[in-house]
């Protein structure tokens, strides 16, 4: 990972700089070794709240709180016992099933769309985007009272796949503006080299195009995730025992259990876990992703 | 192999106040290397994009060997095209490049195998076929642009400026094989550019066009020789050709203080026009010879040769190029130059269309 | 808004107008399962949502339901909770969106530089950006702001004395904890925008013998201004909807102090079962976020769909 994440973060001009043999001797930079520090300790600071829940999901109620915080203690897997044996796997199979089914979707979906505002655009292409994003803008708590009628009304509250169709509809926007600005960068002579070469739309696509912006779709697709996955406004409206999900269980965990904060740590660390380690690990494509493909 | 004619082709972009390409007419003899040329915004890569299926024909026709191609999508008109950036397949290797075409028509795996090392040996791409495009040269990326053309033995190669990404000494050298190429495989060429001695160097016939209306059509030599009017002479030719507004006088044009006869069928074009726009071509004007003085005000060098830039000392806004030999003249200077009578063009100072012979 | 399927303009020329007309449409189509699925499930609500919002409809009252005009509209006019409301959502989306934005330039050109370890301060850095927001928000709650055994306290105590944070500062709490959670993002984009700045004008610049932070706000500034514009429009169209932290955190108190609009909404459609009014809250918010959200969509689009269509 970190080698992955080096030559992200260097930039492209640090990349061709001359080999070290070469290079003018530089005066040691005191000022680069200053701002340095000040990075670590910013980082630090943000990463702090994160570790301390870590650190607490390993301590005992008692040593969780102290007015004095603590680093340094005997650790102890009781609270994820705990947490792991009040039934903790229905609802990270819910999660599952929302999240991947809805990026699957959105993919199947988003892709052609994005196709149709890039590679070959059609005509009010811009309006069509606005009308996207537009969507995203609107108050999903305007909307949630109408769902939560037609979801009784067809029978489908607490049902998964009401939550998959929802995030499908939730992340459809950002994905045709990520994946339109990937697509974009293709060349469109790529498109018509294939097709003067004998391929119909559907094999050039798959055989030419996707190859080359696979790597903008796995971008997309993490985002898609991490959002899905992190999603508790729907969740916890139209979900009761049968479909809820991760966040639903956090919070659920809160009352049903009361507010014992290393427990509540080991719950929290898992349930943030999966989407934590997926981006730390995908760094590249997370950046990809955010940054709408300004950076390759 | 087949002949290709543009009838009254016309491309007409949304939202455009005129035409792209207007009314172009061409006939292309089977196995003919025609080069389109012009300056950008002519039209010239729409022209050679609409005989590609890649721009529709909005009005008129374009045929490949009798069969009219409006509405034929370009996978079935059996057209190979190079283009400016290459377009090769980013994932695939150069065998997969060059074969991609006629793994698409349904050609077995063994005759695949067979063209792609064929073509590859023909443009010396053998020992780089398992590569991808990424980690190849431009001139290597090129030549195999080239290859994934001739695998395909179309009917028609289509070539939009395929060595503008390539440096200058580069593009020499792949210029001439490039020409020799197609000379050899006989298939009929159409290749576009913007840089006229590629055009004057490569094409059987090559076609200048302007606004997208198509200025002249013809062979290298006979658009040197007989440019149909100033746009042509002034694009074909380098330096450019010297233009004169001059007047006439008596069947003969005054220049400054020197008078310079014309024949008799250049006297006859001139008839009842006061001025005419006369045109020399740097190389046609000797240079320490003449009655005609010439004030140098820069000497180019070329090793070789060497170009005089000056301007008439009669008339001081004037400004002439002047072939000499290499050495002799140095700035400020003041040298007579002359005119090879044969060797002048003349043009109608207000159309620029060419008069007499 | 909505209408983007209306049949083209009139074609060039009576020649192409078949072959147009077959060819949009074959371009259009693969756009069309996205739209329609958007379209049904996100925006067929909303009309939904307007006739609700003309009837009188308590959900724990069963044949309540009836048609009463603009009333809901009436009493939301009325409702000081729910200006209040209104204020909350602008001051938390402004707050966290430009202090967040603030702090994410500043780290980004911190990060910008070499330094050992770069990659891990980054990663550092960006772990708050993948953190579950429901979680986060419980860890700001019980870990940091927690009266008796937060960090926050603890730390900031000997300065400035005990302090209930939540209670005292509920809206401000909730917004740290979304700057927390929402720089990362926008230092990813500024970034982003940083590294691809062309170098040359940058050595352009030091030749003519420009300072470090003359360079930086005449070219670097100039050119990270569309990552900007898109991290404040992003940024602000998820934080104005933010539900979890406040949920989570204040639960809106105390009284109504940190209730922001979606929060409002909630609590009277799912705690107050008051569908009629509720619904008549959301029509208001919504044509708000329209007429917000047209001006905003248009700087974004200025600056980042500009250059392919002036091309």
């Amino acid at each position: 990972m970190m080698a992955a994440t080096d030559t992200l973060a260097a930039p492209p001009r640090a990349a061709t700089r001359p080999t070290p043999a070469i290079r003018r001797r530089r005066r040691p930079g005191i000022g680069n070794v200053v701002w340095g520090v000040v990075a670590w300790l910013v980082g630090i600071l943000f990463f702090f709240p994160v570790l301390w829940m870590v650190l607490s999901s390993f301590k005992t109620e008692a040593a969780a709180y102290t007015n004095v915080p603590q680093f340094v203690f005997s650790p102890t897997l009781a609270e994820y016992r705990h947490v792991f044996s009040s039934g903790v796997g229905s609802y990270f199979l819910n999660s599952a099933i929302a999240t991947v089914v809805s990026v699957v979707a959105v993919l199947l979906l988003g892709t052609p769309a994005a196709f149709a505002l890039s590679l070959r655009p059609i005509k009010k292409t811009s309006d069509a985007l606005f009308f996207f994003l537009s969507t995203k803008m609107l108050p999903i708590v305007a909307a949630i009272i109408p769902l939560f009628v037609a979801a009784e009304a067809v029978h489908m509250l607490d049902n998964v796949w009401t939550l998959v169709i929802l995030y499908t509809a939730m992340n459809l926007p950002i994905a045709v503006w990520m994946m339109r600005s990937f697509l974009l960068e293709v060349p469109s002579e790529l498109l018509e080299a294939a097709e003067m070469d004998g391929a119909r739309l559907w094999r050039s696509l798959r055989e030419v195009i996707l190859p080359v912006v696979s790597p903008g779709l796995a971008a997309t697709a993490l985002i898609c995730a991490i959002f899905a996955w992190n999603e508790f406004f729907f969740a916890v409206n139209i979900t009761a025992a049968r479909a809820a999900t991760v966040p639903v269980f956090l919070v659920g965990f809160i009352s049903s259990q009361g507010l014992y904060w290393a427990q509540l740590a080991a719950a929290a660390t898992i349930a943030t876990l999966p989407v934590v380690l997926a981006g730390w690990v995908a760094q590249r494509q997370l950046v990809r992703g955010l940054s709408f493909g300004a950076i390759k | 192999m087949a002949d290709v004619c543009y009838d009254e082709a016309t491309c007409i972009y949304a939202g455009a106040d005129r035409p792209a390409v207007d009314a172009l007419n061409l006939d292309i003899k089977d196995g003919e290397f025609v080069v389109l040329v012009g300056p950008s915004g002519s039209g010239k890569s729409t022209a050679l994009r609409m005989l590609a299926g890649l721009e529709e024909i909005d009005a008129g026709s374009i045929r490949i060997g009798g069969r009219d191609m409006v509405g034929v999508p370009s996978r079935d008109r059996d057209i190979a095209m190079v283009f400016q950036n290459y377009a090769l397949y980013p994932n695939k290797t150069v065998a997969e490049n060059m074969g991609f075409s006629l793994k698409m028509h349904g050609v077995s795996k063994e005759e695949r195998q067979r063209r792609v090392r064929e073509a590859a040996r023909l443009l010396d791409l053998e020992p780089l076929l398992g590569r991808k495009p990424k980690h190849l040269s431009g001139g290597q990326r090129q030549r195999v642009a080239m290859g994934r053309a001739i695998v395909r033995e179309p009917q028609v190669f289509c070539m939009d400026e395929p060595l503008s990404n390539l440096d200058a000494k580069l593009r020499v050298q792949t210029r001439t094989q490039i020409a020799a190429l197609q000379r050899r495989l006989g298939v009929t060429t159409v290749y576009v550019t913007h840089d006229q001695v590629e055009a004057m160097t490569m094409g059987d016939r090559v076609a200048v066009l302007r606004d997208g209306r198509l200025q002249q059509f013809a062979t290298p030599g006979e658009l040197y020789d007989r440019p149909v009017n100033l746009f042509v002479a002034g694009f074909i030719g380098s330096p450019a050709m010297n233009q004169l507004n001059v007047d006439v006088d008596a069947g003969a044009l005054r220049v400054g203080e020197t008078v310079v006869p014309l024949s008799a069928a250049q006297a006859t074009a001139v008839a009842g026009l006061s001025r005419v726009t006369l045109g020399v071509r740097p190389e046609h004007l000797s240079v320490g010879g003449g009655e005609l003085k010439l004030q140098v005000d820069l000497v180019e060098e070329l090793g070789s040769d060497s170009y005089v830039y000056g301007h008439l000392v009669a008339e001081p806004d004037t400004s002439l190029v002047a072939r000499a030999g290499r050495g002799r003249f140095r700035m400020g200077e003041t040298v007579g130059i002359g005119f090879d009578p044969g060797q002048l063009h003349l043009f109608h100072p207000d159309s620029g269309e060419r008069l007499g012979p | 808004m909505t209408a983007v399927t209306a049949p083209s303009a009139v074609p060039v020329g009576t020649i192409r107008s078949r072959s147009t007309r077959q060819v949009s449409w074959s371009r259009r189509a693969p756009l069309l399962p996205a739209l329609v699925f958007v379209v049904v499930v996100t925006q067929v609500p909303f009309v939904v949502t307007i006739w609700y919002s003309l009837n009188s409809w308590n959900l724990v009252r069963p044949g309540s339901r009836q048609f009463v005009g603009l009333a809901n509209y009436v009493h939301v006019a009325t409702d000081v909770q729910f200006r209040t409301a209104l204020v909350n959502t602008v001051v938390l989306t402004a707050g966290t969106v430009i202090i967040s934005m603030v702090i994410g330039v500043a780290l980004a050109v911190l990060l910008d530089r070499k330094f050992l370890g770069r990659s891990v301060v980054r990663t550092l850095l960006i772990t708050p950006f993948l953190v579950m927001p429901v979680a986060a928000a419980l860890l700001w709650k019980t870990a940091m702001f927690d009266p008796t055994f937060g960090i926050v306290d603890y730390v900031l105590g000997p300065l400035v004395g005990h302090v209930v944070w939540l209670s005292r500062f509920p809206l401000a709490s909730v917004m740290v904890e979304m700057i927390w959670q929402w720089t990362p993002f926008m230092m990813l984009l500024v970034l982003a925008g940083l590294q691809s700045m062309p170098t040359d004008v940058v050595e352009a610049a030091g030749v003519d013998g420009a300072r470090p932070f003359a360079i930086f706000r005449e070219l670097t500034l100039p050119h990270l201004r569309r990552y900007i514009e898109l991290g404040v429009v992003l940024g602000a169209i998820y934080v104005v909807n933010e539900f979890d932290s406040i949920y989570m955190m204040t639960q809106g108190g105390p009284g109504v102090s940190s209730t922001n609009l979606p929060y409002y909404i909630y609590e009277r459609a799912f705690l107050g079962f008051d569908v009629g009014q509720s619904a008549a809250m959301g029509v208001v918010v919504l044509a708000g976020t329209i007429l917000v959200a047209t001006i905003a969509l248009r700087l974004i689009f200025t600056s980042f769909t500009g250059r392919e269509e002036a091309a």
